[in-house]
């Protein structure tokens, strides 16, 4: 593994590796809850909290567990953040608990969370680990809140439920719908490729 | 340590550490949460049953609870009655106000839906459909009037309104409605639900 900078380590989560745009993981909840720009913001931040312990935990303890059960215990320690999520968004902010419904337990099959302990976490220092869940949240939280501003701008006419669009707008009902989700994610990584080939050229 | 048995330890203790961590949290939260939903379900009493100050659980079934709406004196002024029947496509819960002789609904709220956005879901929405279920007649089942008009002046006692593009979600919200008065109205029958003289607690 090539050795990068600690800011390097950071970066990558952002552009290179961004876990949606460049690596397509955890498009589920991407394509799911990106309707309204808080609920985007809620579950790319209850993801990036069950991202940032899990890597603290697992690079802590990666050398007492034999590889055999390694997934096993990822799982356990991830469901253990979920749940954590889980809990605090339904005891504290009870109306995007509600909103994001399922979406909130289901943080425990996101690909990038089991994703990062894999390839990362098990096999790096714990500062490093950490580095790189920060990069990866930042990353995926970026990604969830371009694509959320884009629908409910376009699907609602408003943004964090503001009104933003004037009295002339009809609002596009598609993009709030699934349909719209995969129509702009199928934009947003058609220009993402677009600007990665660009700068692969120029180098 | 042989391999299998440290297989079994480290497993083992994983499980039991995020187990009790968890159990820590869930009692730090449960009584959070617990309020939340006993607040969410009074403030929506307080709507649907105008002029209520207190209110207290008459009945309860899965899926079917009646809360009666009290005044400051303490008496019953209203039902409000809290379901959950089949929409278009999940589950639609609502909370339907009546006045205590089952005749007239004060008012529709809509707690829960996952109907299609900008078709289904308008079921939540004021002036298209809600504001078309005050004052309704429900002595007899309620009809829906399709196509939709324009003001409750030309709906008949007991009809309400459509959704125009939604009659599923319609028609669903219609029928979990005569369902539940007519079931309340059966339980108050059979004397399951007293009229009036509940203890207030």
């Amino acid at each position: 593994m090539p050795t990068r900078s600690i800011g390097q380590e950071y970066i990558k989560g952002l552009w290179s590796e961004n876990p949606v745009f460049r690596q397509l993981l955890g498009l589920c909840p991407t394509l799911a809850v990106t309707g309204w720009v808080i609920n985007g913001l809620a579950m790319g931040l209850a993801t990036s909290f069950v991202l940032i312990f899990s890597s603290l935990v697992v690079s802590l303890i990666k050398k007492l567990i034999p590889s055999q059960v390694r997934i096993a215990s990822y799982i356990v320690i991830i469901a253990t953040f979920v749940t954590v999520a889980d809990r605090f968004l339904a005891a504290y902010f009870p109306d995007i608990s509600k909103d994001l419904g399922p979406y909130v337990p289901l943080i425990v099959v996101n690909c990038i969370i089991l994703g990062r302990q894999e390839a990362f976490s098990s096999k790096n220092s714990v500062g490093r680990s950490l580095i790189d869940a920060l990069g990866m949240s930042s990353g995926f939280v970026l990604a969830l809140l371009v694509l959320s501003s884009i629908r409910e701008i376009l699907g609602s006419g408003t943004y964090l439920g503001h009104q933003v669009m004037g009295s002339w707008f009809k609002p596009w009902i598609i993009m709030i719908l699934p349909a719209g989700a995969f129509l702009a994610l199928g934009i947003l990584l058609g220009i993402a490729l677009q600007i990665e080939k660009k700068t692969k050229s120029r180098v | 340590m042989k391999l299998s048995v440290r297989m079994l330890v480290v497993l083992t203790s994983v499980g039991l550490l995020s187990g009790s961590f968890l159990a820590t949290v869930g009692r730090l939260t449960k009584e959070r949460i617990e309020l939340n939903k006993q607040r969410e379900i009074e403030a929506a009493i307080i709507k649907v049953v105008p002029g209520t100050e207190s209110s207290a659980k008459l009945y309860e079934e899965k899926d079917f609870k009646v809360y009666g709406g009290k005044n400051q004196d303490g008496t019953l002024i209203g039902y409000g009655i809290l379901v959950s029947g089949i929409g278009f496509q999940d589950k639609i819960t609502l909370m339907l106000g009546s006045d205590i002789s089952l005749t007239k609904i004060s008012r529709l709220e809509i707690i829960e839906q996952k109907e299609t956005p900008g078709l289904g879901a308008k079921i939540e929405d004021e002036d298209v459909f809600l504001k078309f279920w005050e004052g309704r007649d429900c002595s007899r089942p309620l009809s829906l009037r399709k196509p939709a008009v324009r003001t409750a002046e030309e709906l008949a006692a007991s009809e309400v309104n459509t959704i125009t593009g939604a009659t599923i979600s319609s028609e669903s919200v219609l029928k979990i409605v005569n369902d539940s008065v007519e079931r309340l109205r059966r339980l108050i029958n059979e004397g399951q639900i007293q009229k009036g003289e509940q203890d207030a607690h």
